[in-house]
């Protein structure tokens, strides 16, 4: 007997040849490029903008917490993408200060990603402390920053990859959500 | 195939709160107050630090079950990949670095 004109055997082999592949497929790490925040369009957030204090003083000192992959397990974030991809963000939004000196150095504490373990519509919630410091040393902005993301079977089929994109979407969100608390740091 | 089903739904991650860095309230502290709260944090997080080895160790041995025939997936399902334990940590860590940070400020315990 058929159903949606697939048999039982061909239906059990199509799903036994979906779960094997999405077994055997390598975790890989999140990419830098895809955790950036992108410059918003022109029209938007126009009201909303950096203290100009902030403007072209502002580094990545460190990050830590982050995780290497291991390609048989789950993707995650390392600390050198996580960096990469802020200061890719801080660069964007006209943050980042000359080599010659940085009145607003950043660390970055990843405290840990919330994954599923499996499921179709995967969301990850990232959550990350974010230390920002005046030029005398005293903390300027603390922030702790939880963003959660989804990624569906439309953005990827394999789990593994539809993880790696739910950590990168996550990540992406969490720097929007700093530079939101940063543009309000300004206000009165 | 119901149980995969079950499996698909109900394998999303605990939802994790760490503790802020900064908190309303924080420059009213007292020494005392702020003395009390670096111990209770400082305990907590010695306490969630034991925990995530746990569900590390945890993890592990299911991750070696998940190969087992027709079990396999439900156990991969209930690994625990939600770090609550190790968010918490971490965060009150963080909580306690701000926390003594208040106190020299107000020149506690001199």
């Amino acid at each position: 007997m058929k159903k949606n004109g697939i048999s039982g055997a061909a239906g059990r082999l199509l799903a036994t040849a979906a779960a094997a592949a999405s077994l055997a497929a390598c975790a890989s790490s999140a990419d830098p490029h895809a955790m950036a925040v992108a410059p918003p369009p022109a029209a938007v957030n126009a009201d909303k903008a950096f203290p100009q204090a902030l403007m072209h003083a502002m580094c990545v000192r460190a990050v830590t917490g982050g995780e290497k992959t291991n390609p048989l397990w789950v993707s995650k974030v390392d600390n050198d993408g996580f960096k990469s991809a802020l200061g890719a963000s801080l660069d964007t939004a006209g943050l980042t200060a000359p080599a010659s000196g940085c009145s607003y150095p950043i660390d970055v504490n990843l405290l840990g990603l919330s994954q599923p373990s499996m499921g179709f519509d995967m969301t990850v919630t990232s959550h990350v402390n974010y230390k920002v410091y005046n030029s005398g040393g005293e903390p300027y902005l603390l922030a702790t920053i939880d963003a959660p993301f989804t990624a569906t079977v439309g953005d990827a089929f394999l789990g593994v990859e539809r993880l790696k994109k739910a950590n990168e979407g996550s990540i992406r969100a969490s720097i929007q959500m700093f530079f939101d608390k940063l543009k309000d740091s300004g206000r009165p | 195939m119901s149980a995969s089903a079950l499996c698909l739904c109900g394998c999303a991650a605990r939802e994790v709160t760490p503790v802020s860095m900064s908190q309303p309230g924080d420059d009213a502290l007292s020494c005392d107050a702020i003395a009390q709260q670096i111990a209770a944090n400082g305990a907590a997080e010695a306490k969630y630090r034991h925990d995530d080895k746990e569900v590390e160790n945890g993890n592990i041995a299911k991750g070696v079950g998940s190969a087992a025939p027709f079990v396999g997936p439900l156990i991969a399902g209930s690994t625990d990949l939600s770090n609550e334990e190790q968010v918490k940590a971490r965060s009150l860590a963080d909580r306690n670095e701000q926390l003594r940070y208040l106190a020299n400020r107000k020149g506690c315990g001199q």
